[in-house]
């Protein structure tokens, strides 16, 4: 089981909520998780499959083959919209 | 104060205003071969798209925000001939005409400030995990809402 941040836009894909928990095997991949998320959350996973969102792990921009532990600190980003 | 304090002072995200003199004091502070500071201030606006804005909300990802930052300040040391260089960016609840983001570069000569200076605020925009809500008369918006 992970747990994933979700900020700005994506709370509303998830009734409001900051954090989601998907349950993943040993040795997944982010592919696995972005797998899984697409399931539970389609709009979700239409906006990971189509890379306007991104997933971080660990605080840094993660790639589709990139391995997951329990331990990981797992985000998923929409457009960045800092600045004035 | 420490060398490490004075930098971690340097790039921060931080929920109240900032004073644009103490910031600019602070980078003319770091050295005398400075001869050249270039600003870029970043204010909230009572419109975006067409329509109006009555205030704004920013988040940021804690931790990596302020990593992502940090990043900027480094790589503009190292890329650009310039001797300092301060990011700041609020979260929070700000409202229209309040400050956002402030880059403050020091240089010997003013090219590479004007340089640097802009480098910083572009990377912040594409690198920095922060989010805008806008609100507006027809309802909140996440900007980018339809990414």
């Amino acid at each position: 089981m992970v747990q994933v941040k979700l900020f700005g836009m994506l709370k509303t894909f998830v009734a409001g909520s900051s954090m989601v928990e998907i349950a993943l095997s040993d040795g997944a991949h982010v592919k696995d998780l972005v797998d899984s998320l697409h399931t539970q959350y389609p709009e979700l996973g239409e906006l990971l499959h189509q890379k306007k969102v991104v997933v971080s792990v660990n605080q840094e921009i993660a790639h589709w083959d990139t391995a997951l532990v329990a331990s990981d600190e797992i985000a998923l980003l929409p457009p960045f919209a800092g600045g004035a | 104060m420490a060398v490490e304090t004075e930098e971690g002072m340097l790039v921060r995200v931080q929920l109240e205003n900032f004073s644009i003199d103490q910031e600019l004091e602070r980078i003319r502070a770091r050295s005398t071969k400075i001869g050249g500071i270039a600003m870029f201030l970043g204010t909230a606006r009572d419109h975006s798209k067409g329509h109006d804005v009555s205030s704004m909300t920013f988040e940021h990802y804690e931790g990596m925000a302020q990593k992502k930052l940090k990043e900027i300040r480094e790589r503009a040391l190292q890329d650009f001939d310039i001797i300092e260089a301060l990011v700041l960016h609020r979260y929070g609840p700000i409202e229209i005409g309040e400050n956002i983001v402030l880059i403050i570069v020091g240089a010997e000569h003013r090219a590479d400030a004007f340089k640097a200076c802009q480098w910083c605020i572009d990377e912040l925009k594409k690198i920095t995990p922060i989010w805008k809500m806008e609100y507006t008369p027809q309802g909140d918006v996440w900007v980018e809402e339809h990414p």
